[in-house]
């Protein structure tokens, strides 16, 4: 680890602490406040040749301040990318001016108290999750053309590129709370990406590859980002739509991570109390079949997500959100907890402005036995989706209705490509009807899934 | 992120939808621009071109922006969510060909923009031009809103005010009103661009926008309703007005009406879409399949396809971003190319795409003005502003007399498009089963599925009645967002795919 890189940090430290302070001075009952340092690069290439470079340089300080009123705590929060000390003054004046007009919520929760990790976990995260700082532009620029070229080699049927990317990021981070928690930590992000055409006319057919990891070793071989790329391109030219019908769908993992996604919004603490969640009244119940195990982990050696405090400071801590099928809890922060009288999951998420959200760290939804050929030999006849579009879902009804794109499942093999479909049916129902997971766990930044088939959903195509 | 790890498609519109819109007249523009108050010294600014354009550049700009914005949100009746924050940076770009170098810096101070400006250059590898160029004002086409802060026309305690009134409202117009989430958000942005020849141009752009749901529920079953709108105009539009009440009306009749729908249809059949928002149909299937940079590259189903019939004779739709205070509006784009009204197709036939001047550079035609980036820290695309169907003959009632057996969807959610197959969603808000031109039921949301280069073809009806959306509309490409507007009139189309669960 630089002596540079920790500096920043430990100067992110020392200016959320500051306002944190300014903020107590100035009349705030409470407060907390976050620092952040951005560097990234990112190149791209088309056609075996660079078209963009790109470098960005980015600070943020965000503070959200607590005042009392007789009805209870109120509060504001604000952001800026003025570090100077007439910059953080203004701040601190304008988020205490804007806590006084807010409405007071006797429920409201401070962010002093919260359960923080110890000095001595604090001291060993960042030497236990190290960050990658060896990876440069020209080694970005050398994976992208590596990576483009690979796709381009692989078949003649690829007639078009729309280019490869590659970039990094480090980010520096620091949060400080008026209850004297102090914490800080950096973290990297590199991805390499690809996306090729193959098909020409109205048979034009897309698709992409892509690796996204903490360190340069974990990043997948350019060569076969490219290669995989391809074959997914080629395999869907000849596309048609299908007729309406009710059937299986299989989910590959790059699709099944959003099937995870909604289940995550529907138990967000917050929409339960709210009731904008068709999974409101839905604790301890067994959504899915008993062989459906979904565990959050905050500190996964695959996951992007990891993290050793949540948005307000809570240690994080390994949580099973789904045991044997059955919903065990609903993730909280501390505000959502309290209103929910159950146990702050530590799942609070806080960007520069505004309130704390509520999400996951790195999600698992834990694999079955059976590989994905053996797993449609059993479905026999299905859809397997490679792609959807659209936002066609309700998060209070759960009522869900997509675009799609993939290959038919023939007497259990994978066979014609189609597009210009739709999938539907309801959330609640499909957790249901989860009839299959497959072996093959995919890791996506933080979520990691198997491919999951669902039973009995509507399949609506153009052959009537 | 997003860009990087590149997982979104390439476009999308995630907005809340409202319907109809009022297109109601326009105050008159007096105050004249704010004085340029450039952030950064003239000297700098010129000491960076310096050190970044290399001999033979095609193009290069900096582009300064100072912003700022504020929110109000109220949930469970307490206006309880106060947020500000201010942004300032700049973007540096060099570009020469198909290569471009980019550079974003918030540090505004001498070393830093030299930093910046040293990085922007990264892509060349010839010396430095010979001449240094002076920074001289150059002025914009269009005053088409008022270069002020929206924040400052209302207080934070008056905007307060407004969303309880709308809390009110709304339970008491049905007791089955249960939670109600209303905000308001200003925001103000500042931008100097100062291009390759030391011209300074100077835009103030406003935005104003109003967001309301509901949660009703009857019996243990649950519903939503959303509703929205703003655009480039003061918050005075929204207080003194009755925009906010009537948007307010209009999510609780959506979340009441979304109790008894039935199941959607699944399968293909006529759609009639009602006039305004379901011009995200527009946006979605042909809209981002003309953007310039696509079909330069050969990677949009319309490449290629100029002078060519794509939609039914009739059919005309315009991208235009010079229309007063609308949310899509700007008076100049991110290039300093005014913007103006591109017709994109003309009765049927493909006429023109959307460019910024990198791609009209490499296509050899002229800018039109649609070069937008999201912020100083964003490369500039092709992107739409406002894009519309122009209204025809036909009666709405007429309309949607002929359905026999379809689909009226008056209310949208957001759509995608994949660019390169051409095929399309959007997906309703507010829907209804048609059997013999009458009303049978509200259906639930279901997504509509069509393939971009012919759904227009198989327009068979347009309606008298042409309405803009109410300003509620986000666009989404390569991870970069900003406001759009759409528009068309009540429209037939003849077939299209219903992605519901009655099969």
């Amino acid at each position: 680890m630089s002596h540079s890189s920790d500096r920043k940090t430990d100067d992110m430290k020392e200016i959320a602490s500051r306002l944190v302070e300014m903020a107590g001075k100035s009349g705030a009952a409470d407060a907390d406040a976050l620092a952040v340092n951005d560097v990234g690069e990112n190149i791209s290439v088309r056609n075996r040749k660079i078209e963009s470079v790109e470098r960005e340089e980015s600070r943020g300080i965000g503070l959200r301040a607590f005042v009392k009123t007789s009805e209870g705590l109120a509060f504001a929060s604000a952001s800026s990318s003025d570090f100077s000390n007439d910059g953080m003054r203004k701040l601190v004046d304008q988020v205490i001016a804007m806590a006084r007009i807010s409405t007071a919520d006797p429920d409201a929760m401070p962010p002093s108290g919260a359960e923080h990790p110890t000095t001595a976990e604090l001291a060993t995260w960042d030497d236990k999750h190290p960050v990658e700082i060896e990876w440069t532009l020209a080694a970005a620029r050398q994976a992208a053309l590596a990576c483009e070229e690979a796709a381009l080699d692989y078949s003649d049927k690829i007639e078009n590129s729309e280019g490869a990317e590659a970039g990094f990021s480090r980010t520096h981070v620091a949060y400080a709370s008026a209850d004297n928690f102090r914490g800080k930590y950096q973290k990297s992000s590199l991805g390499l990406s690809l996306s090729v055409i193959a098909g020409t006319g109205d048979q034009m057919q897309r698709d992409y590859a892509y690796s996204r990891v903490q360190q340069v070793e974990k990043l997948k071989n350019p060569q076969m980002i490219g290669q995989e790329a391809a074959e997914r391109a080629i395999r869907r030219v000849g596309a048609r739509s299908i007729s309406t019908r009710q059937t299986t769908v299989v989910f590959e993992p790059r699709m099944a991570t959003s099937i995870l996604g909604h289940l995550i919004s529907a138990i967000n603490g917050r929409s339960v109390l709210q009731k904008r969640s068709f999974l409101a009244e839905s604790n301890g119940q067994a959504l899915f079949p008993e062989f459906v195990q979904i565990e959050d982990n905050p500190d996964h050696p695959d996951g992007l997500g990891n993290r050793l405090f949540d948005g307000e400071g809570t240690r994080c801590r390994q949580r099973t959100i789904i045991d044997s099928g059955k919903l065990t809890g609903f993730l909280t922060d501390r505000y959502a907890a309290a209103r929910l009288k159950s146990e702050p999951t530590g799942h609070a998420r806080r960007g520069l402005t505004g309130d704390t959200g509520i999400g996951p760290s790195n999600l698992i939804l834990h694999p079955g036995e059976m590989d994905v050929e053996a797993m449609l030999q059993e479905i026999g006849d299905g859809l397997l989706v490679t792609e959807m579009m659209g936002f066609g879902i309700n998060g209070v009804t759960g009522d869900y209705s997509r675009g799609a794109a993939g290959f038919l499942i023939e007497n259990g093999k994978v066979g014609q490509p189609v597009n210009e479909i739709t999938v539907a049916g309801n959330l609640k129902k499909m957790f249901a009807n989860i009839s299959h997971l497959g072996s093959d766990l995919t890791w996506f930044g933080s979520t990691a899934v198997p491919t999951i088939a669902i039973a009995d959903m509507t399949v609506a195509g153009q052959e009537g | 992120m997003e860009r990087i790890a590149g997982i979104s498609l390439p476009s999308s519109l995630t907005a809340l939808d409202t319907r109809g819109g009022t297109d109601e007249r326009l105050p008159p523009m007096k105050s004249s621009p704010q004085p340029n108050n450039l952030p950064v010294a003239e000297e700098t600014l010129s000491q960076m071109l310096d050190k970044m354009v290399p001999t033979g550049a095609d193009d290069a700009d900096l582009y300064l922006e100072q912003s700022a914005s504020e929110s109000l949100a109220l949930e469970e009746g307490r206006v309880k969510h106060v947020s500000a924050s201010a942004h300032q940076g700049i973007g540096a770009r060099v570009i020469r060909g198909e290569v471009s170098g980019h550079a974003y810096t918030d540090r505004l101070e001498s070393p830093a923009l030299m930093e910046c400006a040293r990085a922007a250059r990264a892509i060349a590898e010839s010396g430095a031009r010979a001449q240094s160029v002076s920074i001289h004002p150059d002025r914009t086409d269009h005053q088409l809103y008022q270069p002020a802060n929206p924040a400052l026309t209302a207080s934070m305690p008056e905007r307060k005010a407004l969303l309880e009134k709308l809390d009110r409202l709304a339970r008491t117009l049905d007791p089955r009103v249960k939670q109600v989430f209303a905000n308001v958000s200003t925001s103000f942005s500042s931008i100097h661009l100062i291009r390759m020849d030391g011209s300074h141009l100077h835009d103030a752009r406003p935005l104003v926008r109003l967001n309301v749901s509901v949660v009703v529920e009857q019996n243990g079953k649950r519903e939503t309703g959303s509703t929205g709108g703003g655009g480039r105009f003061d918050l005075t539009h929204l207080l003194k007005g009755d925009e906010a009440e009537r948007l307010t009306r209009e999510a609780v009749r959506l979340a009441l009406l979304n109790l008894d729908a039935i199941p959607a249809p699944a399968g293909p059949m006529p759609v009639v879409l009602g006039p305004g928002w379901p011009g995200i149909l527009l946006h979605e299937a042909i809209g981002h399949g003309l953007e310039g940079d696509f079909n330069r590259k050969g990677s949009s189903a319309f490449s290629g396809k100029i002078g060519q019939r794509i939609a039914a004779p009739g059919v005309t739709v315009v991208d235009d971003g010079s229309m007063p205070e609308r949310r899509g509006s700007l008076n100049m784009d991110d290039e300093g190319t005014p913007t103006g009204c591109t017709t994109l197709i003309e009765d049927g036939i493909l006429t023109t795409y959307m460019q910024d001047r990198q791609n009209a550079r490499l296509m050899g035609v002229e800018p039109t003005g649609n070069g937008r980036r999201e912020s100083y820290a964003h490369p500039v695309l092709p992107r739409m502003t406002n894009t519309f169907m122009l209204a025809g003959q036909d009666d709405p009632k007429e309309i949607l007399s002929t359905l026999k057996h379809g689909l009226y969807a008056v209310n949208f959610g957001g759509g995608q498009v994949d660019i390169t197959s051409g095929k399309f969603v959007f997906s309703t808000s507010e829907a209804y089963l048609i059997e013999n031109g009458e009303i049978k039921a509200p259906v639930k949301g279901a997504t509509l599925i069509g393939n971009g280069p012919d759904v227009l073809t198989k327009v068979s009806m347009i309606g008298n009645d042409l309405q803009l959306d109410p300003g509620v509309g986000t666009c989404g490409k390569d991870g970069q967002s900003v406001p759009v507007g759409v528009g068309q009139p009540t429209l037939k189309i003849d077939e299209m795919v219903v992605g519901g669960t009655d099969s």
